[in-house]
């Protein structure tokens, strides 16, 4: 038995996907370093941002996301420097062995200083909550305003369900769905609506895109544009139990004739996705190699009727074998 | 049977099955075996020594703040190992399941925990933590200290405090048991719906982490109800609202927090109860239920906590930073007036735990701008620790070396905390190991000050001294470990990397997981020379010996009274004068202990009642755990029992005759050096020192 | 010998936020007081009825968050029965006038106390005892048709809140009427001893307080 069967062989119907061979997730095979190499591979990654994803934004909402930490990040540390400058000067110039400066056992008040500590900060708190204002508008999930006059055409609509766990994405307009794997065309205002059918998930794509819930039981929204194509790692942010690791998918931005040569390849699949043919794939499954299915003639209404059939109770109960002593 | 459980069931033991106890996982074996071999170990050197009737007469029955304040804190500590311990597992965990090559062991696929293992690792890691080590270790050294710094003879409900004690306990042993018996929760510390749901956690393992914390937080209700009252009602003559010591008032904010936020867990895990043992609909996904209101409700009182936990940190330093210092306090008032916003403020935040909801734009601003508004008092405690220290006279003992690091830390956690206000940052960095590093720097600042404490006060509570060598490594290793850990942890967290992440799909993040492993391995050193400092300490404590005023330079009431402390604290109450009365009387040179005239003293007697409702309590949350209806019932029926029966008895206290008084000071004053507080032993350093400071020409 | 009587008062005197360096007490005597010799103890009523209103607080807190719940939840009917369909303020109505006539009796027991009259405190207590039962007769009755009917909690978002806001009040009640039995039984066994004053004093904040939240359940759910 592998490793693979003894961790997730009580899980229902562990398809022939999700134990699959597909193991293209990975960049960099050598990463077993023996023991010495590892400190210096630390101190090259601490040297170079490459994989400082949130530091290398592919779109204006994750680039917004970055500029105003920039800019929060700078008028903290013109505080925290001077602050931290001087504790460090007052520790080393009053310390009792060899400090050189005066004692003044009973100092304890100043009027000047006591305006000055409580002014600073609030006008510290004045500017970042400025910029906090203005970004909570520029990155709205409902209706970002950085990229809400860049529309030009009609967006590209993404139904996003979430399951315990994995992604699935459909496209209600060209009535195809994916699982695990988002294809969008770039420059292309995209619009997602997201729900949950089992537990609470956090959409997230790092270089394109901040984080937004994915409930069960209701809709929430958000809209993106990608600036340059190329494949971002997607995933879930939030704990949702045993299968959470896994549940990531593979973003892929790809021009707009590519993308339409892609639905037109999915609308010709056999495999179509029906209201029951969801619950099915709703049940508990641990995708470990996050390998893409696809479906063509997606029942229309399907999101809708994932967020009724939730709000009239229905629950894809994690059954316990999943859970106790694995 | 009200809801459909997963499970075998029987009326007589419950959901108790012998397939419960994970025999088959070498790891928690391994935990068990040292665990009874532990209480093997204490049972013996109980019965070896014959100090059963000891532990009896003087521990468990006692109802003396002090020594209930020590009991906390240790069940504190060895809750402290335990997370820790999880700490250490998760770290592993972590460094072993990097990349989809990596080996898995003990069944799984990576690493040496299957997902559901490791989700209850973390799980019990933050619970324990933030619950079970932190809060019982604030919670008894205010306990401790707050009664002495305000003159009074012990708390204002000696009993009631005794019940909360036990009712900590009880929640922590039920977590413990969950280790060996059953699971613990695998949703996290904070509860997520719908995970924790019957359908989505259909084992015990929720139901340990309810019933764990609402039966200690009971406790700590009460603690804050005792905390209070004491402050306000047991006061010596002459300390006025505007001497009290610094750390007693943010022990009055924080225990207002912790009055006025437990209750709302309480209610939350209330209605969680109902969702999961009769079917109820409040916080499911479906049927009219909203798990949103559980996340605000849980909030609601998570971020109180939170300053429930930071704001005796923030009076502890307030109280180490002058004595090192050689002068008070810089900016009393504000720093009261700090505290107080700051717990005021606390109640107005709790939605940025959640920005990414997907509430509206105004929502989100008016909690971020609400966020970085606490900042403000913050910042203001920071610049007046730091002008404590301008023109003084600093000594870095070990507590004032926990007290500095404190306030570095703090300026880290200002900084990251200012960036996740922002909703548009927390957006990128909700959930990630970025804020796990934010909330580590604050909780490593009450750590630190914890440490400070500990040994700021040790001599005060046990007499004498621990080893100051020893203790400065201790120090140094936790700064190196924390470093280690948690600057790669900032580091992740720009990287995408999640929390809570029981396989790591990213192989280029190993080096810094790997460094995180070897800040761990600091944390271990840390923790040797810590068992040494406290084994070398009690072996040599004739060596290390401190008089009343153990630092020479402290400035507060509790150092004007014998250390260690007699259980009646002050043989004469003492009258106020001053804000710092010790450091006045010492001016003044009125640094005799010797009352003129001794009187009676009341005590309240011993009482085994707050023990038993202690077991009960245990019996009660063992029975809901496990689902067996006629034990429940039966323990909550003999708890109302004994609380009755209780409260009959009128015989609770007894009075020491002034003569008697008399003799244990004068007996007690040959061992403890009374008669020579104030002064500095011949020729040491500080002393000399402070003599020469109080020549006009210094000044 | 026993130094003068110090008086509190004479220690606040002063500026309450200067440095306190400065405030030296002198005795008659012209030394500084620094013991407190004279024999005073805490008025242990007043501290006890103390923190029985700090716990009030905290029980207020709960039913705070209970009444939030029951705001978030009150119209997630889920097709079950809507709370016009099962709430009857008149029933309800005749259920206040117990409560407020319980509240009513135990203040005239309050009175007799202060009279120290030990039949009149027993009686108020039994009368207040009787009309707290009928009330969670009342209660009773009004969940067991409910259940009857199959209108169970577990049917929608709203009736869980509905059964628990009630329900968690009646629990008190519960409480309450058993605090009174006991002090029946404390009062015949001790009299009016400090523990048994400051405790009638506290059951009558209590009871009023569930009162106070009664009128609160009445308001939001019934009305």
């Amino acid at each position: 038995m592998t490793p693979e069967d003894l961790a997730f062989q009580r899980a229902p119907a562990p398809s022939a996907r999700s134990l699959g061979v597909n193991r293209t997730l990975r960049h960099g095979q050598n990463f077993r370093p023996a023991g010495l190499a590892l400190l210096g591979c630390a101190l090259l990654t601490g040297c170079s941002t490459h994989s400082l994803s949130l530091f290398h934004p592919k779109g204006p909402i994750a680039a917004t996301e970055l500029h105003l930490m920039i800019i929060d990040v700078a008028i903290m540390l013109g505080i925290i420097i001077p602050t931290t400058l001087l504790v460090t000067w007052f520790l080393w110039r009053y310390r009792a062995s060899t400090g050189r400066g005066p004692y003044d056992p009973n100092w304890s008040h100043s009027t000047a200083i006591e305006v000055v500590v409580w002014s600073v900060p609030l006008m510290v708190v004045a500017v970042l909550g400025y910029y906090s204002y203005k970004g909570v508008y520029e990155v709205n999930p409902y209706h970002p305003t950085v990229i809400a006059h860049r529309a030009d055409g009609a967006p590209i609509e993404v139904d996003v369900i979430a399951t315990d766990w994995q992604w699935l994405f459909i496209y209600p307009k060209q009535h195809i769905a994916t699982i695990d794997e988002l294809v969008i065309p770039a420059h292309t205002r995209v619009q997602f609506h997201l729900t949950s059918a089992a537990v609470t998930n956090s959409f997230f794509i790092p270089e394109l895109v901040g984080q937004i819930y994915v409930m069960p039981g209701m809709p929430t929204e958000q809209a993106m544009l990608v600036s340059d194509p190329g494949t971002y790692r997607g995933f879930s942010a939030a704990l949702s139990g045993p299968g959470f690791s896994w549940m990531q998918f593979q973003t892929r931005a790809v021009t707009e004739r590519k993308f339409a040569r892609w639905v037109a390849h999915l609308q010709g699949l056999p495999r179509h996705l029906t209201f029951s043919a969801f619950d099915q794939l709703a049940r508990p499954t641990i995708n470990v190699h996050q390998t893409p299915q696809y479906y063509s003639h997606v029942q229309s209404g399907l999101f809708d009727h994932v967020i009724e059939e939730v709000r009239m109770g229905k629950v894809f109960t994690t059954p316990m074998a999943m859970t106790a002593h694995m | 049977m009200l809801v459909h459980l997963q499970g075998p069931w029987t009326p007589l033991i419950g959901r108790l099955a012998l397939n419960q106890i994970p025999y088959d996982n070498p790891v928690i074996v391994g935990a068990f075996i040292f665990s009874v071999a532990a209480a093997a170990v204490f049972a013996g050197g109980v019965t070896y020594t014959g100090r059963w009737e000891y532990l009896w007469r003087n521990w468990l029955t006692t109802v003396d703040h002090k020594k209930i304040g020590i009991m906390y804190i240790l069940v504190g500590m060895v809750m402290l190992f335990r997370g820790f311990i999880d700490a250490a597992m998760i770290r592993t965990q972590q460094v072993m399941a990097v990349g989809p090559e990596s080996a898995g062991h003990l069944g799984a696929l990576h690493g040496y925990m299957p997902p559901y293992h490791f989700d209850q690792v973390y799980s019990a890691h933050g619970a324990i933590m933030l619950l079970f080590a932190v809060t019982p270790i604030l919670v008894g050294l205010m306990n401790i200290i707050v009664p002495l710094q305000i003159g009074a003879r012990d708390m204002a409900y000696p009993y009631l405090n005794a019940i909360g004690l036990w009712l900590t306990t009880v929640g922590a042993a039920l977590v413990m048991l969950s280790l060996f018996l059953g699971d613990f929760s695998h949703a996290g510390w904070v509860g997520l719906t719908p995970l924790t749901e019957l359908p989505y956690s259909p084992g015990v393992g929720v139901d340990y982490w309810i019933w764990a914390i609402q039966i200690s937080s009971v406790g700590t209700t009460l603690g804050a109800i005792n905390l209070i009252a004491t402050i306000v009602k047991m006061r010596a003559p002459g300390m006025i609202w505007s001497r009290l010591p610094v750390f007693t008032w943010t022990a009055m904010a924080t225990n207002i927090i912790g009055l006025t936020a437990f209750p709302v867990l309480a209610a939350t895990l209330f209605l969680l109860t109902l969702d999961r043992y009769l079917g109820t609909h409040f916080f499911t996904a479906g049927m009219g239920g909203n798990i949103m209101l559980y996340t605000d409700l849980f909030w609601v009182w998570g971020h109180p906590e939170v300053y429930f936990l930071v704001l005796p940190a923030f009076g502890i330093l307030s109280e180490i930073i002058p004595t090192f210092s050689e002068k008070p306090l810089f900016g009393y008032t504000a720093m009261v007036f700090a505290s107080l916003i700051i717990a005021g403020a606390s109640w107005m935040v709790w939605l940025h735990h959640f920005f990414t909801m997907g509430a509206g734009p105004l929502v989100n601003a008016y909690f971020s701008i609400a966020t970085m508004l606490v900042g403000i008092p913050t910042g203001v405690k920071v610049f007046n620790w730091a002008f404590t220290m301008y023109r003084a006279r600093m000594r870095f003992d070990t507590p004032m070396l926990w007290a500095v690091g404190a306030l570095f830390l703090l300026l880290i956690g200002g900084l990251t905390g200012m960036m996740l206000a922002v909703p548009a940052i927390d957006f990128q960095v909700h959930n990630s190991v970025f804020v796990i590093a934010h909330f580590h720097s604050m909780v490593l600042l009450i750590a630190f000050a914890i440490m400070g404490a500990i040994s700021y006060w040790f001599p005060k509570v046990f007499g004498f001294k621990l080893d100051e060598r020893l203790g400065k490594r201790v120090f140094w290793y936790w700064v190196a470990g924390s470093i280690m850990v948690f600057v790669p942890m900032y580091t992740l967290g720009f990287m995408g990397m999640t929390r809570r992440l029981d396989y790591i799909s990213h192989p280029s993040w190993l080096p810094l997981i790997a460094l995180e492993e070897i800040g761990i391995g600091l944390y271990w050193v840390a923790l040797y020379y810590q068992v040494k400092q406290i084994y070398v300490s009690v072996r040599d404590r004739r060596k290390y010996r401190a008089g009343p005023d153990a630092w020479w330079t402290t400035r507060s009431l509790e150092w004007m009274t014998h250390s260690p402390v007699p259980f009646y604290n002050f043989a004469v109450t003492p009258v106020v004068h001053a804000r710092d009365e010790w450091a006045w009387r010492k001016e003044q040179g009125l640094t005799s202990l010797r009352p003129d005239r001794y009187q009676d003293i009341h005590m309240p007697k011993n009482t085994p009642v707050p023990l038993i409702l202690g077991a009960l309590s245990f019996a009660l949350g063992f029975g809901l755990v496990w689902r067996i209806w006629w034990l429940s019932a039966l323990s909550i029926t003999a708890i109302v029992i004994a609380l009755i029966l209780r409260s009959f008895d009128s015989d609770t206290d007894y009075v020491i005759p002034a003569a008697e008084v008399e003799r244990m000071e004068r007996q007690g004053s040959g061992v403890s050096g009374t008669t020579d507080t104030g002064h500095f032993p011949a020729g040491h350093a500080a002393g000399k020192r402070r003599f020469r400071a109080a020549r006009p020409q210094d000044q | 010998m026993g130094l003068p009587k110090i008086k509190i008062a004479d220690l606040d005197t002063g500026a309450p936020w200067n440095n306190g360096h400065r405030t030296i007490d002198v005795a008659a005597s012209g030394t500084t007081v620094l013991w407190d010799s004279s024999h005073h103890e805490h008025d242990a009523i007043s501290t006890r009825t103390f923190g029985f209103w700090l716990y009030m607080l905290s029980d207020a807190m709960i039913l705070a968050a209970l009444f939030t719940a029951y705001a978030v939840l009150r119209h997630n009917y889920a097709g079950a029965p809507t709370a016009a369909q099962i709430v009857h303020p008149g029933y309800a109505f005749r259920e206040t006038l117990l409560v407020f006539s319980s509240v009513f009796a135990f203040g005239l027991t309050m009175s007799a106390l202060k009279q120290g009259s030990r039949a009149g405190v027993i009686n108020g207590i039994v009368v207040s005892f009787l009309i707290g039962a009928a009330f969670l007769g009342m209660e009773f009755h009004e969940f067991s048709g409910l259940i009857s009917q199959g209108i169970t909690p577990e049917r929608s978002g709203f009736l869980s809140a509905y059964y628990a806001m009630v329900l968690v009040h009646g629990l008190h009640m519960v409480f309450g009427l058993l605090w009174m039995a006991v002090m029946v039984v404390q009062i015949m066994r001790q009299g009016f001893t400090d523990n048994v004053v400051y405790r009638l004093l506290n059951l009558k904040i209590f009871w009023q307080f569930q009162a106070v939240i009664w009128v609160c359940v009445f308001t939001v759910v019934y009305l």
